[in-house]
Parts: structure tokens; sequence; C-alpha cells
């Protein structure tokens, strides 16, 4: 039993309710207590990434222990992959919501809007430490409510618009969900991941869970935004206020999204090749259309927004190609290459897309545009919002010695490696388009010239925002230090073992 | 190549080596905390910097051939657990190559940093000093690295670099910066493949330790994504067009520094190395080489005739001295590959010198088009001087460095006749492209040096000053090295410098540098004797030689307009039409393609809520339809 465990629902929820009290006796409560408590999260799941080294750990809810070896109470788990994603949703939560603290004071009902990041970052925190499918399915709604709400917190046309389209595919994929796992329900009796591993393990009807498996991929894929899904994520993610798109972009999509794809292929149902596949057609297809999406865009947000889609892409190609790989039964060290440079890039992702947006929350909130045609010689008063978009966009465009460039180069040499030449040429026809439009982001926002009208009026942005996009892009610096090879199996080497290993997961827990 | 490889951890050598790439590298982030306003300083702590580098660069020459391997981080003596893994990628490679290069960005880097301490004195670029010493120290490491991941680090961080050193403060030259980086950036990106491939096939990533025949499909494609970094780096055909864009829009400066010295060593170096050390080149290979090079010479040039911006033109120039190179390295041969390395560092000088004083002629005048100048030479000498040395140079005169490494070029290709392949027989072909290179080389510079020194004097220009001496003191040096490395080309600086590199061989035929220098001078002098024997007073004046063109009322002939006449051949004015229309360019040309396709599919997005349920379900049944 890890007491730590269930503290990182706990405490942003009851900060939820707390907040919504005391910020109607106390005004600016919310705004520094959101920052506060997402703090001791990122200490806790920081301490859980260093003293874990890769161990699994359990908390059962209400100590229901399990009777016969079948689990019968509520497990939240935490082994080597859960761990790092808990790392960057909650890093990324707290400069989110630091970042918020000069951004929101535009805005009314603040108390509203810190309740509903708090609700959303205990959502995600749940995903991704349920172990069972029921429990990820009800913190799903949670965060993925909070989340529409956020989207629309800016309660104009374009947001309601989008917030509709978001809630409206959203239940399609939570219906999808829903009818997958009762479908698993019906066949497996139980709901436990581990458990159900143990069911499936001695026989199982194969085209009964294909049905399953494609439900469960899809009603997921239309969260984490995998084209043909995508459809909901440029609207809802450009109308939200821009630390929430950070959020959205940076961590929903792959905490409610790929994490629980990943862990449910590679942990629960026994992989196989046809279905690898599948997986990876489906992540070559986000990644070369969202680019092609993305780089005609000249709404700053949306043109973020389809990269999401296309970096999306690439940790799904990656990882696919590792269960192609383990599906086959082949090279398991080039396995772990191609796996290890998915979950690296879903890392790298979180931070330099986050900071992307956070730079544009930047933008918008002095110029009062996101439209890239209008912008023009910021770089001069608005040195550190400059330098650090730069960063972050040479970072999501492969460039050494930044963080993107080094799982990128994972990617493409696995992939070579694996002999999957056409993707590997892919990912690098798809880096080079990204690389041009974040170049053409750059040129319109930063370089050109300077309205001569606006010249005098532009300020740089206060400390708060500062402060997080600062330390974001230091984060872009130092996250290229995990390509090296044994760091990189200090901190991803638990979450690949966990993933590689087919027993591995359910056993431990069975066992405990 | 290397026979003698010793895994050896030469104390002295290997902290030269660490010293030389991490010195400049700390003390440019290092830069970045300095306040803009102290300009001066930071100038001056660039300079000390770049000597200290320099005297690495020449303790380590002359060392023989080795392979080190850090022992762990820089610095401590014992590498702690978690870098220990780390070494295996951090390895440095010291050979006769890349000793030769360090010299060689050492000595540019100096130059260019006490030119820019005026020329920079404005501050047109913001951090331009910690850009110029962290490309120092990038260049340093890209030539030393022997693993070929970290080679790529260094080489990729080039291209950011490059990308800064422009200053984009309006539309063209963020365009320009813009183009650079994603040129540069894709053909970093590319090589990651040729790199992931030849890990595959040879299990290595060690320059020096693999050798692989260009026998099968991957090889090929192994190969060409390397010499697409390559080609791009050093601008040639067809991923030269950032070049003539950069030198048009970037400080003169940045210009010398990047696309004419640096870039140009750090292409060609590389493109030594994957010729020499990584592949064996098959036939076809060599083909492809040769006609590249010549494409490269040819078109460059016939576009440099008709510029009218002076330093969009040398920008032409600097891809079109690259097909040269390309074309030592293709022969293959050993008189070949001393003939390219030659070129290589004779265009780095010359090149990086025009662009320099192309610098000093805007400096005083602010003035980009040729039309506008004119009449310089007496207000400017040394740099008229210099830069008719450097043009002379490059349009291979003798006895100019140009000339001997052209010279060398043509008795390598001439050599390479003899031989049986393909290429061979079409040798003829290749030398007369090549010789009609330099001759338009010569046309084109004749408006360079004609359009802004000669001709009539503007009177905006009375009042032109020449450029202060710290200025005109680096293009007195380059324009020595072209004397020296022109007149002892053929006893000491190629036997000395590229011999060790390329093999020892003899010099076809009977040439030698200093005795053909010494006849032109004897040439001269008996010329001047003549002139001085007659009578000196008796001569007459006459309007200017228009090139047998017809005398129009007009008052003043600007120079280019002489060079109309090739944009008027019928031929010749399609291409140059399309050409302006960028239809050449293989930039526009995906960029055409990306837009449209990008176009196409956000049709497809048209914001309606049912299409895209529709969609999602439609994805569900075709998943369903594939798998069951």
């Amino acid at each position: 039993m890890n007491p730590l465990i269930p503290l990182f629902v706990i405490i942003p929820l009851a900060g939820a309710f707390l907040i919504m009290i005391i910020g109607k006796f106390l005004s600016g409560f919310g705004r520094y207590f959101t920052s506060a408590i997402l703090l001791s999260l990122v200490v806790f799941s920081i301490y859980s990434l260093f003293t874990g080294s890769g161990t699994l750990s359990l908390y059962k809810v209400g100590g229901w222990e399990p009777v016969n070896r079948i689990p019968i109470g509520i497990y939240m788990v935490m082994d080597g992959f859960t761990v790092i994603v808990l790392c960057i949703i909650n890093i990324i939560g707290f400069l989110s919501a630091f970042y918020s603290i000069s951004y929101i004071k535009r805005y009314t009902s603040e108390n509203f809007y810190y309740a509903l990041f708090c609700l959303m970052t205990a959502g995600m925190n749940g995903v991704v430490l349920s172990g069972d499918l029921f429990n990820i399915f009800v913190f799903m709604e949670i965060s993925v409510i909070a989340a529409y709400a956020l989207v629309a917190f800016g309660v104009e046309k374009n947001e309601l618009e989008a917030t509709f389209k978001y809630q409206v595919l959203g239940c399609l994929a939570s219906f999808m969900i829903l009818i997958g796992i009762g479908f698993i329900y019906w066949k497996a009796k139980t709901l436990n991941i581990a458990d159900i591993k143990e069911v499936l393990s001695s026989g199982y009807d194969r085209t009964y869970y294909l049905v399953v498996q494609i439900l469960i991929l899809s009603g997921f894929g239309l969260k984490a935004a995998i084209i043909p899904f995508h459809a909901w994520l440029p609207d809802a993610h450009s109308s939200a206020p821009s630390p929430i798109s950070a959020m959205l972009s940076g961590v929903l999509i792959k905490a409610v999204g790929i994490y629980v794809i990943i862990r449910l292929f590679f942990n629960m149902f026994e992989l196989s090749e046809n279905m690898s596949v599948l997986i990876t057609t489906l992540g070559a297809l986000s990644m070369v259309i969202g680019v092609f999406l993305a780089i005609g865009q000249w709404d700053i947000k949306r043109l973020l927004a389809y990269h999401s889609i296309s970096q999306m892409g690439y940790v799904v190609l990656s990882v696919g190609a590792g269960m192609i790989l383990v599906a086959q039964g082949e090279k398991p060290e080039i396995a772990t290459l191609a796996i290890a440079g998915g979950i690296f890039h879903l890392v790298n992702h979180a931070v330099f897309k986050g900071l992307l947006f956070l730079n544009a929350g930047a933008i918008e909130y002095t110029i009062g545009t996101r439209d890239l045609k209008e912008m023009g010689g910021l770089a001069k008063q608005m040195p550190a919002t400059s330098a650090t978009s730069f960063i972050a966009s040479m970072s999501i465009s492969g460039i050494p010695p930044f963080n993107g460039f080094f799982s990128k180069l994972i990617i493409i040499i696995a992939c070579v490696m694996a002999k999957f030449y056409l993707l590997a040429a892919l990912a690098v026809l798809v880096s080079i388009i990204t690389l041009a439009s974040f170049l053409k982001f750059q040129r319109y926002a930063f370089y050109n010239k300077t309205d001569r009208g606006r010249e005098k009026t532009i300020k740089e942005v206060p400390f708060p925002m500062l402060f997080s996009m600062v330390i974001m892009s230091l984060l872009c610096v130092l996250l290229s230090l995990l390509a090296i090879p044994d760091i990189r199996d200090t901190i991803l080497g638990p979450a690949i073992d966990i993933l590689m290993d087919p027993v591995k997961y359910s056993t431990q827990i069975i066992g405990i | 190549m290397n026979d003698f490889i010793s895994i050896a951890s030469q104390p002295s050598v290997s902290a030269a080596v660490q010293f030389m790439i991490l010195l400049p590298l700390l003390a440019g982030l290092a830069l970045f905390c300095i306040p803009e306003k102290l300009r001066l300083y930071k100038g001056l702590i660039t300079l000390v910097v770049s000597i200290l580098t320099a005297y690495q660069a020449v303790i380590v020459y002359g060392t023989e051939n080795l392979v080190l391997c850090l022992p762990g981080l820089p610095g401590t003596t014992q590498g702690s657990e978690l870098i220990n893994d780390a070494c295996r990628y951090i390895t440095f490679n010291l050979d006769k190559l890349s000793e030769l290069v360090l010299i060689f960005i050492s000595l540019f880097a100096f130059l260019i940093i006490l030119y820019s301490l005026i020329y920079m004195r404005e501050g047109k670029v913001r951090n331009y000093y910690a850009y110029f010493l962290i490309t120092l120290g990038c260049s340093y490491g890209a030539v030393l690295s022997d693993n070929l991941l970290l080679f790529l680090i260094f080489w990729g961080l080039l291209g950011l670099t490059l990308y800064k050193l422009i200053h984009g403060h309006d539309e063209e030259s963020s365009a320009t910066a813009k183009k650079t980086l994603i040129l540069i950036g894709a053909s970093d990106s590319i090589m990651i493949i040729g790199i992931a491939l030849i890990w595959r096939i040879t299990g290595s990533l060690s320059i020096s330790g693999v050798s692989v025949p260009t026998t099968n499909i991957l090889t090929i494609i192994a190969f060409l994504a390397l010499l697409t970094g390559s080609f791009t780096k050093a601008g040639a055909f067809p991923f030269h067009t950032w070049v003539p864009d950069y030198a048009k829009d970037a400080p003169a400066s940045s210009s010398a520094y990047m696309p004419a010295s640096l870039d140009k060593l750090l292409g060609i170096y590389f493109l030594a190395r994957i010729t020499m050390n990584i592949f064996e080149l098959s036939d076809g290979l060599r083909l492809l080489l040769l006609s590249v090079g010549v494409i490269s010479i040819i078109s460059a040039v016939m576009m440099a005739l008709i510029q009218h911006n002076y330093k969009r033109l040398l920008g032409f120039h600097a891809v079109s001295q690259v097909g040269y190179m390309i074309l030592g390295f293709g022969l293959g041969s050993m008189i070949g590959i001393a003939a390219g390395l030659f070129h290589m560092v004779n265009n780095a000088i010359y090149k990086s010198g025009l662009f320099l004083s192309a610098g000093c002629v805007g400096y005083r005048t602010g003035k980009d088009e040729i039309e506008d100048l004119g009449g310089l030479s007496k207000m400017m000498p040394v740099t008229f001087i210099t830069s008719l040395i450097f043009a002379m140079s490059i349009s291979g005169v003798p006895p100019f460095n140009g000339f001997a490494s052209k010279w060398m070029i043509y008795q390598g290709i001439i050599e390479f006749g003899s031989g049986a392949g393909a290429a061979n027989k079409l040798w003829i072909l290749w030398l007369a492209l090549a010789v009609l290179g330099s001759a338009l080389t010569l046309a084109s510079f004749i408006k360079f040096i004609g359009g802004i020194f000669l001709s009539r004097r503007k009177t905006e220009f009375e009042n032109v000053k020449e450029v202060p001496a710290l200025m005109w003191l680096p293009l007195a040096v380059l324009a020595l090295l072209c004397i020296l490395f022109g007149v002892f080309a053929t006893k000491v600086v190629v036997p000395r410098l590229f011999m060790p590199v390329s093999g020892t061989f003899e010099f076809p035929g009977f040439w030698d540098s200093s005795f053909v220098s010494l006849l032109v001078i004897i040439s001269l002098a008996l010329g001047f004797l003549i002139y001085a024997a007659l009578n000196l007073k008796k001569f007459r004046r006459e309007d200017s030689f228009i090139g047998g063109e017809k005398m129009q009322e007009q008052a003043a002939y600007p120079t280019p307009e002489f060079y109309k006449t090739f944009t008027e051949f019928r031929l010749l004015s399609v291409i140059y039409k399309k050409a302006e229309e960028k239809w050449f360019d293989i930039y526009d040309l995906s960029k055409r393609f990306v837009l449209w396709t990008s176009h196409l599919l956000s049709e497809t997005h048209a914001g309606l809520l049912p299409g895209y349920v529709v969609w999602a379900c439609a994805g569900i049944i075709i998943m369903l339809m594939i798998m069951i």
C-alpha cells in the first residue's frame, strides 16, 4: 500500500470544493491555492519518480483485500509508466496554473476557472492511476466535462460552438468506450485490468474481442484526436483560454487518450499483429494529415492545435511500431527503442506544446490577436516570449540540441532498424513540414516589420506568465538529457519494461 | 584510410580537443548574459576565445591519426555511472583531414571577428557574438566528431546559428532566414535516415570505422541522404537556393563567416568523409557527382551574370565554385581529392574576402545595387586592390590561387579520361564545362569590379573614405594568402597541406606554379618596360569601350546593362524568366506542393459537426470491415 497514491486524486478534488467555498469570502484565494496544491503534487510525483525506481505499487481503496486472488475492491496502481504521465500532468498543470494568475484576471468568475482546473487535474490523475476500466471511465468523464466547461470559459460565439462540437464528439467517444467496457464485463465478468488479463489468458473469442478492441480504440482515439476522429480538436483547443489550451493539448489528450490506449493494448489485451498494424497506420495518417492541415493555418492556436494531431501521430506511430515488433516476438531491443521513442516524444510534446500555447497566450495577451498576419516584429518588445517560443518551435521541429530532436531521432532510427522504411521516410517528411510551419510562426510573429502604431504600447508579459514560459523552455533543453542511454534507461526503462512484458503488470497486481 | 587507429587517451591532445569545442560553446552561452550595450567587450572576448582555440588547433596539427573517446564527463576524472554509456557516442577523430580543416576554421573565425569589431558596431544582429562563438564551437565539434550522431548534433546546431546570424527586420530578410533554416533543417532530417541506415547495415556509427560499398539500393539511399546534407550545407545544386538569398540579406560578415567560409569547409569536409571514408563509390554515383558538379558550375554562374545586387552576385558564385570541388571529389583520384580540398580552401579565402569587401562598400556607401555605385577605386584603394585580387583568383587568372586549384582539377579530369567507366568516357564534357564556367566567372567579375570600383564616379560618393584599418587588415591578409597559395602551389602548399590527406602523387605534365608566376611577372615587367621606353606622354583619350554595343544617347552606362544581352537570347530568355519565377528553386516548388495539399485538405474541414460525426462513424465502420 503506497499512501501517496490517493493523494493525487484527493488533493485536487478537495481543492476544487475549497476554492468554491472559501473563494466566496476571500477573493484571490483560488488563484494562489491552485498553484500551491499543484506544486505539492509536482513534488509528490517527482518524489515517486525517483524513489519508486520502477517497482509497481498499489493502493486498495477501502482496504478490500482480494478473495481467492480475485481483486474485489478498487485498485489504484502506480508503475513506471503511470509515474511519468503523472509527472507531466502535474508539472504542466502547475505551470499553467501559475501562468493563469495573470492571464485569467481578464475573465470574470475566476473561482469557477480554478475549481474546474482542479477538477480536470483530479480527473486526469485518476485516469492514469486507476487499475480498473470503470474508474478510468469515471475519471475520464470528470476531466473531460471540466474541459468542456473550460473550453467555453470565454462564453463568446466561437467558444460555445467549439465546446458544443467537443461535447457531441466527446459523448460519442464516451458512448463507444462504455459499450466496449460493457462488452468486456459481459464476457470477462470483471473490470479490473489485471484480472481481465488473467481471464483472457485462458482463452477468449477472437472476433468478439476484436470488436471490443476497435470500440475501445476508436473511443479513446477520439479523446486522443487520432485521425479520423480528430475533427473536434482544432476548434476546442484554439478557443479555450491559453493555459487551458496548454493543458488540453499538452496533457489531456495524452492522459485520457494515448495513455489509456497504450496501457490497455499492452497490458490488458493480447497484442495481435493486425491490431498493431492498424494502430500504426492510424498514427502515420494522423502524423501526415495533421501537419498538412497545420501549415495552411494563420490563426496561431489553430496551427498549434493541428500540430498536436500530427505530433500525437508520432507517438502512436512509434509505439505502434513497437507493438508490431512485440507481437511478432522479434528484435526486442528495437521494440524497446521504438516504445522508448514514443514515450520520450510524449513527454517532450507535453512540454513544448504547452510552452507554445503559453507563448500564443502571451502574444494574445499583449496585442489582442491570434492572427499571424496582424503581428510582426515582436522580438524587440517581447524578448523573453520570443526566445522561449523560439526554443519551443525548434524543439517541436526537431532541431538539436532541444528535446524534440532526440525523440524524433530515436523514432526514426527505430523505424529504420525495424525495416519500416516508409514510416521513417514519412517521419522525416513530417518533421520538415513541421519545421516549415514553425518558421512561418516565428517569421510572422517575431520577425518582419513592427507595426509602427503599436510599437510603443507593447510590453513584455507579467512575471507569472514569464516564469512559466522560462521554466518550460529550460525543460525543453534539459529533457534532451533523456537521450543519453543510461539516463533514458533509468527514467523510461521501468515504463518500457512494464509495457513490453505481457504478464508482468497483471501478475504483480494479482500477486500483491 | 586510417591504418593505425589507436583508441588512445593522449592527455594533451584530448584536452586540446575538449578545449576547442567547449570553450567557444560555453563562452558563447555566457555572452548571452552580457547586455548588448557592452558590444565592444563582447567582441573582444570573442576575439580572445578565437585566438585561444586557434592556438589549440595549431597544437593538434600534425598529430598522428587517432580516435579519442572521452572518459566520462569533461572536467571530471571519472565518468559518473549514468554517463558511462554515453561515452560510446562521444568519440573524436583526429586525422590529417580534420586537422587541415581545423586550421582554416580558426583562421577565418579570427579574421572575420577582427572585421566584425567595427562592422557590427551598430548591433545589426542581436547576440551576434554569442552565435558567432557557438558556430565556432560547433564547427570544431562537427569536424572532430567520429560518431555520426554526435556529428549530427553539431551539424544541426550550425543551421540554427546560421538562422540567427541574419537580422530579420523586414519582409525579405525574414523570408530569407526562414528559407535558409527550412532547407538546412530539411537536409539534416534527411541525414538522420542515412545515418540510421548506416547503423543498421554496419552496426557501427564511427566515421573512421565503417566502409560501405554502394552496391544495393539501401546503401545508395544512405549515401544520397548524407550527400543531401553535405550539398545543402556547401550550397550545391539543387539545394543551393538559400545561398544567394542569404548573401543578399544577411550582414556581410555573417555571409563571409557562414556560407562563404565555414559552411563550405564543413560541407566539403563532409563530402570528403562520405566519399573517402564512409562509402566506396560505384561508377554510377561518380557520374552523378560529376554531373551535379558541372550543373552547379554552369547554372549558378549563368544566374550570377544577370544579377544587379552585388551581394547576390557573390552568393551565386559561392554556389558555382562548389561545383569545382564536387568535380574534384567525383574524380576520386588522389589529384582530384587534393584539388577539391585545395579549391575548397582557396574558395573560402577569396570568397570570404569578396564578401568582406562587399561589406566595406556597403559600410561606406549604404548601396546594394551595382547600378548605384561606381568609381570607388580612388576613394577606397585598399578595398579596390584586394577585391581585384580576389576577383582574379576566383576567375582563375594565374598566378593567383584560384588558377592553381582549377588547373589541378583540369589535370585530374584529363587523367580521369584514361579510365574505362561511363563517367570517364565523358571527360571532355566535364573539362569543357568546367573551363566554360571559369570563363563566365571572369565575365561576371568584370561587372563586379567595373561596376563598383571603376566606371564613372557619381557625385554623391565624392566624400567616401577608405574603411578603418581593422576592416581592411583582414582583407589584406586574405589577399596575401591568395597570392602565396597561388605562387607556391606546386612546391610548398599542395605537398605540405593537401598531400598528407589525399596521398602523394606526381603532377601530370610540366607545371610549376612558381615558374609560371615568374613568367607572368616577367611579361608584366616587359610590358611596363616597353611602355616606359616609348614616349609615355603619347596616348589618346577615348570614350569607354562598351563591348560592341550600339552607342546611345544616354549619359551614363551602368555596367550591368551590358549583361542584358544574355537574357535576350531566345532559349536563355525563357530559362531566365522561369528562374525569376522560381521554377527551379526546390524550396518554392515543394512549398507550392505543400500549400496546395494543405488547401485541399482544409477544404474538407468546413466546421460542420454532422460531417465530423460521419467521419468518426465511418472510421469505426471501416476499421471493423478491415479487421473482421
